[in-house]
């Protein structure tokens, strides 16, 4: 091989006709669609930067053995396309050029490289390739400037950009990226950091190393180290005696961080009720309110396995299989990096499937995402990007890292609220299978770690990316907010990993897995050593993107990709030849001890040494005030309107970002891999009605199922967290009931993402957020016992306010509820859609005046411009009610009787007897006389745009009807009327019209607001 | 006897689960078959009878979907499956592996499997990445021995890139004539037959392929690629609208294609 040298690879679409450069139209179709800016025409150039020691003439073998397909691209080496003028007749107006910034990850690069070693096989191992995007311009209106476009196609975080402008355009002079060569790390030698100071400089010391720990934590490692036993112990080590090293101190705050150890949910919370006069301590919201209550659920049943102290949490789906689902939130990167952050985000919790037990398939994902409107025109604090730009960028990056990793996104939602523009949520969840026994005998929900037992780091490799994200996402978001903690993930890597740990597991190798998320090597084999009792890790073992990293950057990097797995010593040679065959890195890293201490080296030299306990169990509790008093709202103005405007109002709703048809988003994720998609985010004649929950039969050609549901409905906190937190289990569920749950076999995750609830200087009013937490914990608490549906894993996201030009944005407190439940026969199921027309259609469950909070009250709002409130009834839980309704219909659905059901969520009655129209292509006759038994205060507004909990709009075939109304019996269970042909749905309160409305136009107010281009 | 398939895996391939339930479900034995097994001579392609290369990702789509992992195959195997496809087994491409087919230069091919590339998917009209339902209709006069005897099925499209094109246009009518383009997506309120070349509006056309390919036969009609997934309906509860059916359930509309090439090996190779 020759000299290392550069080589520029330049690709285009070939100007063939009938075919389109369909990059250069997605980007036109992306400025019309969320700038409203039409320009003539775009083109890409893909750019490839090879930095080799192959030959010229291999080299420009390579442009169409590699880089360029010869059918349909034209390629060059060393030339510059946009000077073609076959290609490009016309000179463009502006040209932007935009590549990675050194070290972040690249993965088209990534693959390039891989591509160029199955050519030249002998290609320097030092090779690297960078990737550029070119985007050239015509017809682009004048009072658009360059700089303001390529702020719209780079994120200057992670990328780099370079502009031409129209008069360099016109001089052919174009833009020009070098190569991105990592600036040289230097590495610092270990510190020892003196915590014998003023409380003052314990906390500028904590803020100064974004290690997001308040004084009592200071003080609390400041007391370790003055214990005489610790000292002599760490003498003996040949340690500074009296003080942390920087490993230590770092490793400490990240497995103390709020992100790792959920110091609020385990705080001794002073909780006061104005309302009622109640004043009480609660040791922790999370052994009382969410652990108690499995654990209470557990001792009853037989199918829980594996609850709270894995990656996730398992339950027994039959006699062979076992069932175990994660939701994760990636909301701070995701606000930085909307892209790379909810890739690592759904990527991440899908590592944390693998990483369950002795590791899981993932089988289905789940996305919730919460973002401000995407027609927000208000004002945009500095450093935050639009929503409509989050939501792509996030949208991508879950589509990217869902797709190339094979596992089907099956169900989610999309909520919009203002206060998402701060912190958007980025909910990801994924569900996974494993085998109940392993061929040894071994359950696999059950790790099985011995000392002695060799640590391997399995996947990526370890780079200052990613430094500090478990501590940064404990803090606030600020304009100085480190771009360190962002990343991008990488799916194939990940993929060739998962494909490799299968089988590692198969074959019996595995004796522990965790995945390396956030903390990094300190915290996964940090907590893997508190089953065995301790580890010992040498970081100079480890493998690293490039050299000069500091061994406390070795210790707590979150570079991606990564799990951390025990073998048994007389297996690591089979281990690593797996590894080999799958090209994964798997390097042994340390070994699993039995010494009661977490010791972490490099080399010879002892940087760390933690006892176990202190590391894991040292941290104070937190004492928390929570004070209740109920926010007064004003009530809500209703216009006077007639059948007609009612109609409107409807379709001005079906309108609203929170009820409009997300199908364009959708249908970018893959949502049928592995072929087991029964109840599919669509159904209906025309594929475009929405689902409501997943069904998936993940054994092919069996017909057992699993239902995946989800609920979320941040407005109800508004007025009281409780109602909040009840309706979004009650909504998941409903949703597992609409296409027939086994209600015997379900379990739920709980998701809490809350803005800063501890009192302080800058959360003046924290006590009123815990006393919303201590609600919708109560909530949980009450309604999954009444359910009997454990919590079998979840998460909480404490900290989601942003500071941004001194202007505070906290996001409402938001609970998202998962299920997961058991189908029994797939071939049972019921989707959404009316079926046909004349099926008989009713409604089950109370309808009550409950219009607080509600889509409606919130659209009335912002239609007055604040003038009507949205106070008022927020909807109330019957759990004992709902409950035994869902057990009748779900019988019914399993005797086949029910033709179709749907739940009645956002935007009430209406709005679910439009999206059932909708699947059939048809319209409803419909009265609604008989709602009004149930509660005498109840309108029309209420009946027909309540939200009022447990009902579900079903239909029924004619000949059923009696039958199913008998099974029904004991219920609120009242037939309003028939699916009717044409496009008219008109609802009458007995002679009375009370709305008419076209289902076609209803169809295109739905489906207008989130059409993202062209399709 | 029981005819074997090597069912590709690695690299992002992420099909490969329900191809191998598939070709069980027609009464093959199907391997997991990671592609360095072969390269590295543990495993041999000459010991099975069916090679299946499933969908996916592999290497991330970069550079073109497909091109990395028939890269890895023409350079890295190039021997073992010319001599595969010689010795007259079937093999089948699934989305992703179509599309490593089409790169690699094994579809459409040509009769001496020189491995030259004739043809590309380009990105789909709409740029983006889509799964949804398409309706499929199949030459009844092809010699692919994949698709004997099927009129339509529906199946899922998932792809971004399945825009089937060529530089030379003439090249079309070639492979036409010689029935290599061997299904189509159709408008399904349409009669059977009634495919044709007009390419028809989106989304009954998903990518906008010209003359609405959807899938491709090699001159010998064993091997077959396409760009939907028959696999994804291998029962009748995984269809779009079975909700909306009255219907027996049990085999889906896909199951068909698995089952020929099951049969046509027990036919040929039981001796």
């Amino acid at each position: 091989m020759g000299q290392v040298q550069i080589f520029n690879f330049q690709v285009t679409t070939r100007d063939i006709e009938g075919l389109t450069d369909a990059r250069g139209e997605s980007i036109k179709a992306m400025l019309d669609s969320d700038y409203s800016i039409s320009v003539d025409s775009v083109r890409v150039i893909l750019g490839y930067q090879v930095k080799t020691d192959i030959s010229e003439k291999q080299a420009k073998s390579a442009i169409y053995d590699l880089f360029a397909d010869p059918i349909i691209e034209f390629g060059s080496l060393n030339e510059s396309l946009i000077d073609n003028k076959k290609l490009f007749p016309k000179l463009p107006e502006i040209a932007i050029t935009v590549g990675f910034k050194p070290g972040v990850t690249d993965n088209a690069g990534q693959a390039g490289l891989d591509g160029l070693t199955t050519i030249f096989p002998k290609a320097s191992d030092k090779s690297q390739v960078s990737t550029t995007m070119t985007y050239l311009f015509w017809g682009v209106p004048n009072n658009i400037s360059p700089t303001w476009l390529t702020s719209k196609l780079h994120n200057q975080m992670i990328e780099r950009a370079s502009i031409s402008d129209r008069k360099q355009c016109l001089n052919s002079k174009w833009p020009n990226l070098e190569f991105p060569e990592r600036p040289p790390l230097t590495e610092q030698p270990s510190a020892t950091v003196n915590l014998e100071v003023s409380d003052e400089e314990l906390i500028d010391i904590s803020e100064k190393g974004l290690l997001a720990l308040n004084l009592e934590e200071m003080k609390a490692i400041q007391a370790n180290y003055r214990k005489p036993a610790v000292r002599s112990a760490r003498k003996n080590l040949g340690l500074p005696e009296n003080a942390p090293t920087d490993a230590e101190l770092e490793c400490l705050a990240q497995t103390w961080s709020e992100h790792c150890c959920h110091k609020i949910f385990a705080a001794n919370i002073h909780h006061v009720d104005h309302e009622t006069g109640e004043d009480t301590y609660i040791d922790s919201l999370f052994k009382t309110h969410i652990m108690k209550p499995t654990l209470d659920i557990q001792s009853e049943v037989d199918w829980l396995l594996s609850i709270f102290h894995d990656n996730s949490g398992v339950i027994a789906w039959n006699e062979s299989w076992s069932l175990c689902i994660k939701a994760e939130t990636h909301n701070s990167p995701s606000a930085l990096d909307p892209y790379g952050g909810a890739m690592t985000g759904i990527v991440g919790v899908n590592r944390d499937i693998l990483g369950t037990g002795l590791g899981a398939r993932p089988i289905a994902n789940t996305d919730v995402f919460c973002f401000g409107p995407p027609d927000y025109s208000g004002r945009l604090p500095e450093g935050l990007f639009h929503p409509s730009r989050v939501f792509r960028g996030v949208h991508a990056g879950v589509r990217a890292g869902g797709n190339e990793s094979g596992i089907p996104t099956v169900n989610g939602s999309i909520v919009f609220d203002e206060r998402y523009l701060g912190k958007p949520l980025v909910y990801c969840g994924t569900v996974g299978i494993m085998p109940r026994k392993l061929a040894d005998g071994r359950q696999s929900h059950d790790k099985t770690p011995k000392p002695g037992n060799i640590i391997y780091m399995v996947g990526g490799r370890v780079g200052s990316d990613g430094i500090h994200g478990a501590t940064f996402s404990s803090l606030e978001l600020t304009e100085d907010s480190p771009s360190s903690a962002v990343q991008i993930g990488d799916p194939i890597t990940q993929k060739k990993m998962i494909d490799m740990v299968l089988e590692a597991r198969d074959l019996g190798l595995i004796q522990v897995i965790t995945d390396n998320g956030a903390g990094g090597l300190s915290s996964s084999v940090g907590e893997l050593a508190e089953l065995t009792g301790g580890a010992d890790l040498d970081l100079a073992a480890v493998p690293l993107k490039q050299p000069g990293l500091s061994k406390w950057e070795i210790l707590v990097s979150e570079s991606q990709e990564r799990m951390t797995i025990g073998i048994n010593p007389e297996d690591c040679e089979e281990f690593e030849k797996l590894a080999k065959l799958h090209e994964v890195e798997a390097t042994a890293v340390g070994e699993f001890t039995d010494s009661g201490a977490f010791v972490v080296r490099y080399g010879d030299e002892t940087v760390a040494h933690l006892p176990i306990s202190f590391l894991h169990d040292g941290c104070p509790q937190l004492q928390l005030e929570s004070e209740w008093k109920a926010p007064k709202h004003r009530p809500i103005l209703f216009p006077s309107a007639d059948a007609v405007e009612m109609g409107k109002i409807l379709s001005r709703l079906m309108a609203r970002p929170n009820v409009a048809s997300k199908e364009w988003w959708v249908r970018s994720y893959d949502h049928e891999v592995i072929a087991q998609s029964v109840i599919k985010p669509f159904c209906g004649v025309n594929h475009d009605a929405p689902g409501d929950a997943a069904v998936i039969a993940p054994i092919q050609g069996k017909t057992q199922g699993a239902v995946i549901s989800n609920g979320i409905v941040p407005r109800y906190s508004d007025i009281d967290s409780y109602a909040m937190a009840a309706a979004s289990i009650d909504e998941a569920l409903r949703n597992a009931v609409c296409v027939g749950v086994d209600l015997d076999l379900i379990a739920g995750l709980d998701n809490f993402c809350w803005p800063d609830p501890v009192e302080s200087m800058k959360t003046p009013d924290g006590r009123y957020k815990l006393a919303q937490l201590v609600r919708a914990n109560r909530a949980l608490d009450e309604v999954c016992r009444a359910y009997n549906l454990p919590c079998i894993s979840g998460k909480d996201s404490m900290k989601n306010d942003a500071t941004l030009d001194g202007e505070k944005i906290s996001v409402p407190p938001t609970l998202l509820f998962s299920l997961i439940g058991n189908h029994s026969d797939v071939r049972k199921a019921v989707s959404s859609d009316f079926k046909q027309v004349g099926d008989m259609v009713y409604v089950v469950g109370e309808s009550h005046q409950e219009l607080g909070a509600s889509e409606l009250a919130f659209m009335l709002r912002d239609e007055s411009n604040g003038e009507s409130g949205i106070g008022g009834k927020v909807p109330q839980i019957d759990t004992s009610r709902n409950l035994s309704l869902y057990r009748s219909l779900t019988k019914a659905m399993s005797n086949g009787l029910v033709s179709s059901a749907h739940d009645c969520s956002d935007a009430g009655l209406a709005a679910a007897i439009a999206e059932c129209c909708f699947g059939c292509d048809s319209g409803a006759d419909l009265d609604i006389s008989d709602l009004f038994n149930a509660d005498i205060n109840l309108d029309y507004w209420g009946a027909l745009f309540g939200e009022s909990l447990g009902r579900i709009l079903v239909s029924i075939k004619p000949e059923n009807s009696e039958i199913f109304e008998t099974f029904m019996k004991g219920h609120e269970c009242n037939y309003i009327g028939k699916v009717s042909s044409g496009d008219k749905i008109t609802i009458t309160d007995s002679n009375n019209l009370v709305l008419v409305a076209s289902m076609s136009e209803l169809r295109d107010s739905w489906k207008g607001t989130l059409n993202g281009g062209r399709s | 006897m029981i005819p074997k398939v090597a069912v590709l895996s690695g690299f992002g391939i992420n099909c490969e689960t329900e191809t191998m339930a598939v070709f069980e479900m027609a009464g093959a034995k199907a391997d997991r078959v990671h592609v360095n097994r072969l390269v590295n001579g543990e495993l041999n392609l000459e010991d099975y009878h069916i090679m299946a290369v499933p969908g996916g990702f592999s290497f991330g789509d970069h550079l073109g979907s497909g091109r990395l992992m028939g890269n890895r195959l023409r350079f890295g195997l190039r021997e073992q499956v010319r001599n595969f496809v010689k010795s007259g087994k079937p093999v089948i491409g699934i989305c992703n592996g179509f599309q490593v087919l089409v790169k690699m230069g094994l579809l459409p091919g040509d009769d001496d499997v020189s491995l030259t590339q004739t043809a590309s998917l380009a990105l789909n009209d709409s740029g983006h990445y889509e799964n949804r339902w398409a309706t499929l209709e199949f030459d009844s006069n092809s010699h692919c021995i994949w698709t004997k005897g099927l009129t339509r099925i529906r199946v899922p499209v998932r792809h971004g890139e399945g825009k089937f094109v060529t530089a030379d246009k003439r090249l079309l009518d070639n492979w036409n004539e010689a029935g290599q383009l061997v299904v189509k997506y159709v408008d399904p309120s349409t009669e059977y037959p009634s495919s044709s070349d007009e390419v028809l509006p989106y989304p009954i056309s998903p990518n906008q392929s010209w003359r609405n390919i959807a899938g491709v036969c090699d001159p010998s009609g064993l091997v077959f690629g396409l760009m939907p997934h028959p696999e994804a309906n291998h029962s009748t509860w995984l269809g779009a609208t079975w909700t909306r059916e009255d219907i027996e359930h049990g085999e889906g509309e896909g199951m068909k294609i698995f089952k020929n090439a099951v049969n046509y090996v027990i036919e040929n190779f039981d001796n």
